[in-house]
């Protein structure tokens, strides 16, 4: 083979793999580590957290995004709920429209008392595949993804909740059940990205 | 060219789909390319990249290209959907998302790659089959690209 060809076969099998890399982790795969800043100067770090937790819960939020915000409540007392439980609920922002500033005011004036983080240039968000707000990843002790999606079908009637998958998800692994519904989806507002 | 009443008095909206509806309307325009745009009007990326789909229907409708909107706005949202369809005055039909059901439901029917996040596009070739999804806001250069891409 002569060497452009191979230079360009080389290329075309090193974007295949890159774009592989950015499709979203599998349920019972290993959840991406990361580290990231929270508004109050902690280090956080997924693998970390994880084995000293039950479970952790990641959510991509958002201060602007009517769909983000119909959870504000809900994300508020499952996080306070579930602590008791040995669960941490995580907030991050990935939004470039969203500063840090933004971000505290808004968990101040909704009485977030889980840790929030920016996630400077979406790196996070990409490492997820995380497309929109609100979108929860659960990881368990060992590290491992063992729900993505959403927190129930209703945002509008959060008195009306059909289905409350984040919640179910959590109870079986607490209980140490397999999860039934592991992949849920909603609308929701895209993530802003650099 | 599809049924549509433009200047409607009643209803901008073209009529209420769930996903085989909307493949249904899809179907129809075999021989066109279809660009279908999932939006609502809390999105504010879906307002601000509505105006280039009214561009691009405009541009490219004698080429072949058939827009179409479907807002997932909620019933009691319907006066900001008129109201915001009376602002834009597409050249394109836009169907409203059928309450009931579980939406991703809807969302997978539509393409089981899509998160549920909008905004989000799904262009079908002339023959009707998906060629292409864009998640997100996307440029008129973007759109156009894709949509010259299927129109040959």
């Amino acid at each position: 083979m002569r060497v452009s060809r191979r230079i360009a076969l080389a290329a075309g099998l090193l974007a295949i793999s890159l774009a592989a890399q950015a499709a979203a982790p599998a349920i019972g795969s290993a959840a991406p580590d990361f580290s990231l800043t929270t508004l109050d100067g902690k280090t956080f770090s997924l693998a970390q957290a994880a084995k000293s937790h039950k479970a952790v819960v990641v959510m991509f939020i958002a201060t602007k995004c009517p769909y983000s915000n119909a959870y504000n409540d809900r994300m508020r007392d499952m996080a306070a709920a579930y602590e008791k439980q040995g669960v941490l609920f995580v907030g991050i922002n990935s939004n470039k429209t969203e500063p840090a500033e933004e971000v505290a005011s808004h968990a101040k004036q909704h009485g977030f008392a889980f840790p929030l983080m920016k996630d400077p240039e979406n790196k996070v968000a990409d490492l997820y595949d995380a497309r929109h707000t609100p979108e929860i990843y659960v990881v368990d002790p060992q590290g491992k993804l063992v729900y993505h999606g959403r927190i129930d079908e209703n945002y509008e009637d959060p008195a009306h909740v059909a289905s409350p998958d984040l919640k179910d998800a959590l109870n079986q692994l607490l209980a140490g059940k397999a999860i039934a519904k592991a992949e849920t989806k909603a609308f929701g507002c895209s993530i802003k990205r650099v | 060219m599809l049924e549509y009443a433009a200047g409607a008095q009643s209803s901008r909206l073209a009529g209420e789909v769930d996903a085989k509806g909307l493949h249904d309307v899809v179907a129809r325009q075999k021989g066109r390319v279809v660009l279908v745009n999932f939006w609502a009007t809390w999105c504010i990326p879906c307002r601000e990249e509505f105006p280039v789909l009214v561009k691009l229907q405009k541009q490219l409708a004698a080429r072949g290209l058939q827009v179409v909107g479907v807002s997932t706005d909620f019933a009691r949202e319907m006066k900001d959907v008129e109201r915001f369809l009376g602002e834009q005055n597409p050249d394109f039909p836009n169907y409203h998302k059928k309450a009931g059901g579980d939406d991703q439901d809807f969302i997978n029917a539509i393409d089981p790659s899509w998160g549920g996040e909008l905004p989000f596009s799904v262009l079908y070739d002339r023959a009707g089959k998906k060629v292409k999804t864009l998640s997100g806001k996307h440029s008129y250069a973007d759109y156009e690209r894709e949509i010259t891409s299927a129109l040959k």
